[in-house]
């Protein structure tokens, strides 16, 4: 891994490092007249030198960490509330720092844009460089080869042009680039007897390297587009219903700034059937064995009706948006009649699952309409109920044994402020409450509200899933930069620049035939192997003399004599 | 298809047969320390070699210091100008290079079988119990995947037996490949504590996967997330024991150790240890990065969105990283040995506790652990 000429212009250079050349080593602003310019470069330099990157890896992968332990606004937006709650000193300081929502956070933008500035400042001048020494032929052979890494040294029955002539014929059949010597009036140096040949190989090392670096960059830039260009949405929807992809008919759309309404596909979807089936028996009773949405969708209006599934891990694509299975529920339905009688109420209900396993969920129930007051319910629903001391309990997650537990209220839902309201939450600030106890309801059961303010009917039960709609158009180039930078990774580890040199002299004591020195030296060598790649070189290139050389009684002598001599 | 609980006993069978082994070889790895008889032809060679490739690089590096003298000398350059074809070395090759601190380990040059053969009986007896071991560890693996018809690492428990599976097998063929039997104590030791708590503490017994994991990208990117970690793991042993031999270094350079410690003289050097550890890495990273890029293919089909900054994801991001930067590290002056070894062994923490302890307490979408 050295070179004996001139260290310090050559690019096998010992300083360099294994993996990459040399980022300029910064140098500081100490001395002199240092204008304006002189500090633009100088921090430039600091910039795109090795250690700075360094730094910026590891606060990257800082900067993460609390993007993991603290719930983010993406991700886990109620989280970020009850955090607010329970900590509702810090929670505000934390929020100002970015810190639940770290990856959009300024300051960790900061940190990547800054490496990728330091990355693109080393690999741009990398790439020249690349280039350019494709353009140049490999240096010319050292006079001393036995002082490279790998050396190997051999007599020939060959004059010495024809044993260069052979070996650079084998080193060309092998793929390496070759430099010959020029003409004898052309060189520098008389005492040079000109019977050489250099080799070199694996410029794809260096390339892969670059693509590796350069595909990371187009990760980023397909990252920036998808959240440009792209938009992801939710939807519930309850058995039997139909939505139509448009923005008032989404629970949630979240679109890229380049994004408009106009840009969701005109597709309608149907739910008619979900079905979870679950392990009834063992140790793992009660953990879903299988999702399966059967629904039916149009692409535009007009468009033939089309059926199909969506389960987990199987997404269904629509018009350029994929519709993915993400979660379901239960959403009993209730009707409610008011004080007059009248029907006002009759819908399926979703409820939300709780934490405590099992789908034990909560939901509401909001009658505004209700006369003399509105009516309100909070209520618990448990598919599978099992009394335990008094309280509910759902000890399996499918709907067989199905009750819902109620509290109603009447009075003022508080819907005409102008507050916007969760229809999971129901706001009894205006309310009294009717029952003292929780009510207990079995389908087809009726709760009658005290004072004649109407009646309650738990009808039944019907499942709801959750469905995400996305668009990503960074998607596909995000892959494709993906595997480029895998596959830069490769080249970069698997193959080694490499350079061989034969040199063949007279051989000594005026025999006839030649000296053969082979020398070769890998400036990378990671994964190891060069050495017997070298060995195997040296052998081919000893064995390919061998059979052109004239075969004489000589040859055996000599090639006794090579051996003594490489033993020595 | 219903689980076949008689072959996922054979599976658990298999596996304590496979934790026997693994102690006995153990054992018979720490029995060659306190017993083995120095081995005479081939490790006086070879600890001849080496003695004169610690002077030679020693040579090579105070040479190279004085031509550029801002670069402190790096373990990865052999750099061994002038230095004639040792005697001693095997003639037997067309190449004799000079046995530099570098490349070459000198031992590499006798065939593999006959370097076993050399080695002695505590090393023979050691490789053949690793070798039951794996084997059986191996057949443990595979007859629980045949049990719950799927690949056998859907759980941690599973995992974890995976990934040991892995590392000893990868172990297995880098002790024989570079003749390394005298780390086998440590990283088969760590093979021991990690498999014997996985077995005590998260015993999972064999089961149905929950339908998010049903998919044959299961196959994909846990499979390649084991191959890594179980790399990375014995990348990760062979980091502690390179901080070990370079601190007792220090230790005897600052005269406050006896440069005769009997364990540490018979490890390969130091060079060696940090080469081995690189390669090791190189070979990890790459298994790494398609295990995250098979798993964003993946988070794209099961959630909408091939990269959301999920907390396991975060935690892959962040090895990633950390591995990238010993990449780097073992590039950048200053940075090199056991600086680089930190930021390795700080790269598999975090692996250890995206595992532990990330999959396990904090809610995700990655909740999948099956430990309760």
């Amino acid at each position: 891994m050295t070179d004996v000429r001139a260290p310090e212009t050559d690019p096998f250079d010992p300083a360099a490092e294994p993996d990459d050349p040399p980022r300029p080593d910064p140098a500081s602003p100490g001395g002199g007249a240092f204008g304006p310019a002189d500090w633009l470069r100088w921090v430039w330099r600091q910039l795109t030198s090795m250690r700075i990157a360094l730094v910026l890896l590891f606060l990257l992968a800082l900067g993460s960490v609390p993007g993991s332990m603290l719930p983010q606004q993406g991700t886990n937006p109620a989280g970020v509330q009850q955090y607010f709650t329970s900590h509702p000193a810090l929670a505000p300081w934390l929020s100002r720092l970015g810190l639940f929502n770290v990856f959009g956070a300024p300051w960790f933008a900061a940190i990547y844009l800054l490496l990728f500035v330091s990355l693109v400042g080393c690999v741009v001048p990398r790439t020249f460089r690349l280039a350019g020494s494709a353009r140049t032929l490999p240096p010319r052979a050292p006079r001393h080869l036995a002082r490279l890494p790998r050396s190997a040294e051999y007599a020939t029955a060959l004059p010495p042009a024809d044993a260069v002539e052979v070996a650079a014929r084998v080193l060309a059949g092998h793929g390496f680039r070759l430099r010959r010597p020029a003409p004898p009036a052309d060189r520098a140096d008389p005492a040079d007897d000109g019977h050489w040949v250099s080799a070199e190989k694996g410029y794809l090392r260096e390339a892969g390297n670059l693509l590796f670096h350069l595909a990371l960059l187009g990760v980023l830039v397909s990252v920036a587009l998808g959240g440009l260009f792209g938009y992801k949405a939710d939807r519930l929807l309850v058995q039997g219903d139909t939505f139509a992809d448009t923005v008032s008919a989404l629970d949630e759309f979240h679109p890229g700034r380049f994004v408009t309404a106009a840009d969701l596909g005109p597709f309608t979807l149907t739910l008619d059937t979900f079905d979870a089936s679950y392990i009834s028996s063992g140790a793992q009773r009660g953990q879903p064995s299988a999702f399966d949405a059967r629904i039916s969708y149009t692409e535009q209006p007009g468009a033939p009706v089309r059926t199909g599934h969506l389960a987990v891990n199987s997404p269904l694509s629509i018009d350029g948006a994929k519709v993915y299975l993400i979660g379901h529920g239960y959403a009993p339905v209730f009707r409610v009649t008011d004080a007059r009688g009248q029907v006002l109420y009759n819908a399926a209900t979703p409820f939300i699952a709780g934490t405590s396993g099992n789908f034990l969920s909560e939901g509401v129930v909001k009658v505004p309409d209700a006369q003399p007051e509105q009516l309100g319910f909070t209520g618990v629903f448990v598919p599978t109920a099992v009394d335990v001391g008094g309280t509910l309990e759902s000890v399996f997650p499918a709907a067989d044994y199905p009750v819902v537990s109620l509290i109603a209220y009447a009075g003022n839902l508080g819907m005409n402020t102008g507050a916007p309201q969760s229809v999971y939450q129901l706001d009894t600030g205006g309310m009294q409450r009717l029952t003292a106890n929780p009510q207990l309801l079995l389908p087809g059961q009726s709760l009658k509200l005290p004072g004649g303010r109407g009646t309650i009917t738990f009808t039944g039960v019907v499942p709801w899933v959750s469905l995400a709609i996305t668009h990503d158009p960074g998607q596909l180039p995000a892959l494709i930069c993906g595997i480029a930078a895998l596959g830069g990774l490769l080249l970069s580890f698997m193959i080694r620049r490499r350079r061989v040199f034969v040199r063949a002299r007279v051989a000594p004591d005026s025999r006839p035939g030649s000296t053969v020195q082979v020398g070769g030296l890998a400036r990378t060598d990671a994964s190891g192997g060069f050495e017997a790649e070298f060995a195997t070189l040296a052998a081919e290139l000893r064995s390919a003399h061998e059979q052109a050389g004239p075969h004489q009684s000589a040859a055996h002598h000599q090639s006794a004599a090579h051996r003594q001599q490489e033993g020595e | 298809m219903p689980v076949n609980v008689a072959l996922g006993h054979v599976s658990n069978a298999f596996l304590v047969a496979a934790l026997v082994f693994y102690s006995l070889s153990v054992v018979a790895f720490a029995g060659d320390f306190a017993f083995g008889r120095p081995r005479r032809a081939a490790a006086t060679r070879g600890q001849q070699a080496q003695d004169r490739a610690a002077a030679l690089a020693a040579v090579g590096a105070a040479g190279r210091a004085a031509a550029v003298p801002a670069v402190p000398a790096v373990p990865e350059a052999p750099a061994v100008p002038g230095a004639p074809a040792v005697p001693g070395a095997p003639a037997d090759g067309p190449a004799s290079g000079p046995a530099g601190g570098g490349d070459s380990m000198p031992e590499l040059a006798v065939p593999a079988l006959r370097a076993i053969g050399e080695a002695g009986r505590w090393v023979q007896t050691a490789l053949a119990l690793s070798l039951a071991g794996v084997l059986a560890h191996t057949v443990s693996v595979v007859t629980r995947g045949l049990a719950v018809h799927r690949a056998p690492w859907g759980n941690m428990y599973e995992f974890v037996t995976a990934l040991t599976c892995v590392a000893a097998i990868f172990f297995l063929f880098v002790m024989i490949r570079y003749r390394a039997w005298t780390l086998g104590v440590f990283v088969m030791g760590a093979v021991v504590v990690t498999l014997g708590l996985a077995e005590t503490l998260i015993y999972t017994a064999a089961g149905d996967l929950v339908p998010a994991l049903q998919s044959y990208w299961l196959d994909i990117h846990v499979t390649a997330m084991t191959l890594a970690t179980g790399i990375f793991f014995v990348a990760a042993v062979l980091g502690c024991v390179y901080l070990w031999v370079d601190r007792y270094a220090k230790r005897v350079a600052a005269g406050r150790a006896a440069p005769g410690n009997g364990i540490i003289q018979r490890l390969p050097s130091i060079e060696q240890i940090d080469r081995l550890t690189y390669r090791t890495i190189m070979f990890g990273f790459p298994v790494w990065t398609f295990g995250v890029i098979a798993g964003a293919i993946w988070a794209d089909q099961a959630w909408g969105r091939y990269w959301g900054w999920d907390p396991v994801e975060t935690w892959a991001f962040i090895t990633w990283v950390l591995y990238a930067a010993f990449l780097h590290a073992r590039a950048t002056a200053g940075w090199r040995g056991r600086r680089a070894h930190y930021i390795q062994l700080l790269g598999f923490a975090s692996l250890t506790f995206n595992i532990l302890v990330v999959q396990v307490s904090i809610a995700g979408l990655h909740s999948y652990a099956g430990v309760s």
